[in-house]
């Protein structure tokens, strides 16, 4: 088991540096999401801690063992790639099995883990079978056998999911989580998916530029996002945002003024005066007939349980309203929306938090 | 529907069509058809000025006559000789280098694959004195080995062009999984690529055997003696001092033919399925 420690990471292809300096600890054990939009460095990193990419600068520690100049398969991982990477001409047990027996593992030992790694992934029935006649699933399932049976400490997994349909998706999400309470090693997982980061992981690590913009678990991410980036980044539907002023209202509280005219008075702000991104999740917005908020409703995504509102209130963009689903509005129904205080974020010009909507 | 069925075009595009098409059909057999005729003709015929009729009966000893009364069959051993060991080497010369350049990303790699490329665009004409005098020199003159090194060596450079690309269309995720677990670079290419590419190197062997076989610029440039002309230069001699055997260099012709179709019937199924590997997933 072991612990995976980055410290003042840096990468560059030639002169783009795309890894700018990262510091990471990621506990023994811990499933630990990398997320973050396309060409974050999110994948680049994995691969630097897989040794597939040179580091250009910083330090590398698996299990206290700086990996620096360490070959790949001296490192003690296992990586699941995102375009399962099976061998074609081998057959399942053959693909399973193939680094042990170039390594000249003893025979009796390779065949007991694949046959393990089989029965943990339902792959028994499959094995005599080439990856052509298998399933996407299944053959997400033999890659994931792959990395199983050479035993490793950290687990590195690159967008495994990404090429499978949602309802599949879904269920090999489970099947990931449920290896990796029995496996017990660390796991570090590549997405850009935002759900499958909040649904899988202990840690989530929000990426952007090549830079950590937030470390935390799902909860604490969502409900005190550090950065605009990272409470836009996270949530689905994303937050609200636009641009509020804001004047000291005393007592510690300020007064934010809120397009269409209205304010309203939040605590605990950090910042008191001048301009500021106010966000609010949609979750957090009520349908009244007069609120904070005046606007039309521009249109009623219906998904049965709840009913996503776009409240058109004169900005560009459109207020994103998460409703029950038995909510009877029609699209160009004037209607107000009312701000839960607790959970109104408020960022400053450098778009770091200067307070938390964190219902609390 | 692209090309439209013939049978429903205009009648007089249907007319020319099957005029024309016997006739084209003819004429580009034509060359193959005298050649397979005179090859069965006694040599009796074409001493009587029978050049283009019908044989007046089957001389099947012909094929046979070419065996025994001349040098035929050392030449076919000596072509054998070339093109096996020339086909084995560049083949495997070029399974290296491409995985090489393919894979490896180093400061001239580019410059190496281009230099490749390049090569091949040399008219090997110009490099024929410079080649002679350089084997003369290794007295590699005139031996089998001196002319397998110089097909080897020019073939090489277009089988790396072939290979390196087809190296190249392979996933990399595949290379980098083994590399991850373990596998060192040798095994990666005996137990990932070489597999892998199998349809390329079958159509690679038929391509380069038959460029070989049928090679007869070098094969007259760099080799004299009965021990080692291939058999494309060596039916030169059935064309004596006083007079040509045609009906013997025709039966020579078509035997010499043989190996090279022999060869793409065997393969076809490889070969083609080789040129179309790269256009679909897996």
């Amino acid at each position: 088991m072991a612990e995976v420690r980055l410290s003042g990471i840096r990468k560059s292809f030639g002169p783009n540096e795309v890894i700018k300096g990262v510091d990471l600890q990621i506990p023994d054990g811990s499933f630990c999401v990398f997320v973050g939009p396309s060409g974050c460095g999110k994948s680049t990193l994995l691969r630097m801690i897989a040794g597939l990419e040179d580091i250009t600068d910083g330090s590398l520690e698996i299990g206290g063992h700086e990996m620096i100049d360490v070959a790949p398969a001296k490192r003690g991982v296992a990586m699941v790639f995102q375009s399962y990477a099976l061998y074609p001409h081998m057959t399942v047990a053959d693909n399973v099995t193939f680094g042990l027996r170039m390594a000249n593992h003893p025979k009796e030992d390779t065949e007991k883990r694949c046959h393990e790694a089989a029965r943990m992934l339902k792959l028994n029935e499959l094995l005599d079978r080439k990856p052509s006649q298998l399933s996407g699933g299944q053959r997400q399932r033999v890659a994931i056998g792959r990395a199983i049976v050479r035993n490793p400490e950290v687990f590195l997994f690159d967008e495994p999911l990404s090429n499978l349909d949602a309802a599949l998706r879904v269920e090999m999400r489970a099947e990931i989580i449920r290896l990796h309470s029995k496996l017990d090693a660390t796991m570090i997982y590549v997405t850009h998916d935002q759900v499958e980061a909040m649904t899988m992981a202990d840690i989530i690590v929000v990426l952007d530029k090549g830079m950590i913009e937030q470390v935390g678990s799902p909860l604490e991410l969502y409900h005190e996002p550090n950065t605009l980036f990272v409470a836009r980044f996270m949530g689905s539907p994303q937050m609200n945002t636009f641009a509020v002023d804001l004047s000291d209202a005393g007592n510690g509280n300020v007064s934010c003024t809120l397009p269409g005219g209205s304010s309203i008075q939040l605590d605990g702000s950090s910042l008191t005066a001048g301009k500021a991104t106010f966000g609010i999740r949609p979750e957090h917005l009520d349908i009244v007939a007069e609120g904070e908020l005046q606007g039309r409703a521009a249109l009623c995504e219906r998904l049965g349980a709840e009913t996503i509102l776009h409240v058109d209130i004169g900005l560009s963009d459109p207020i994103i309203v998460k409703a029950d689903g038995l909510m009877d509005v029609k699209e160009g129904d004037a209607i107000g929306l009312k701000l839960n205080p607790k959970a109104c974020h408020l960022f400053g010009p450098d778009d770091r938090r200067v307070r938390s909507g964190s219902l609390q | 529907m692209f090309p439209m069925p013939i049978k429903k075009t205009k009648p007089w595009t249907r007319f020319a069509y099957q005029v024309f098409l016997p006739i084209t059909l003819l004429l580009w057999l034509l060359p193959l058809l005298g050649v397979a005729l005179t090859s069965i003709k006694p040599a009796a015929d074409l001493d009587s000025g029978n050049y283009f009729g019908l044989p007046s009966r089957v001389a099947i000893e012909n094929y046979w006559l070419v065996f025994t009364n001349s040098n035929i069959g050392y030449y076919f051993w000596n072509s054998i000789k070339v093109t096996i060991p020339t086909v084995i080497c560049s083949i495997s010369l070029s399974l290296l280098a491409g995985f090489a350049l393919a894979t490896y990303s180093f400061r001239s790699n580019l410059i190496i694959f281009f230099m490749f490329v390049a090569g091949n665009f040399v008219p090997f004409q110009i490099l024929a004195i410079p080649v002679r005098d350089l084997t003369i020199n290794l007295g590699l003159y005139d031996t089998t080995l001196g002319l397998a090194l110089s097909h080897i060596a020019f073939q090489t450079g277009f089988c790396t062009l072939f290979m390196r690309n087809f190296i190249k269309a392979l996933p990399d995720a595949l290379i980098e999984s083994a590399r991850v677990e373990g596998v060192n670079e040798w095994k990666i290419f005996w137990h990932i690529v070489v597999p892998l590419v199998r349809p390329a190197i079958a159509a690679l062997a038929v391509l380069v055997f038959t460029f070989i076989w049928n090679e007869y610029f070098w094969a007259t440039i760099m080799s004299q003696s009965v021990d080692v002309r291939p058999v494309t230069a060596g039916i030169n001699e059935l064309s004596g001092e006083w007079k040509a055997q045609w009906e013997l260099i025709s039966a020579a012709s078509i035997i010499t033919a043989a190996p090279p179709v022999l060869m793409f019937f065997l393969m076809q199924k490889h070969f083609i399925a080789g040129l179309t590997l790269g256009a679909t997933k897996g």
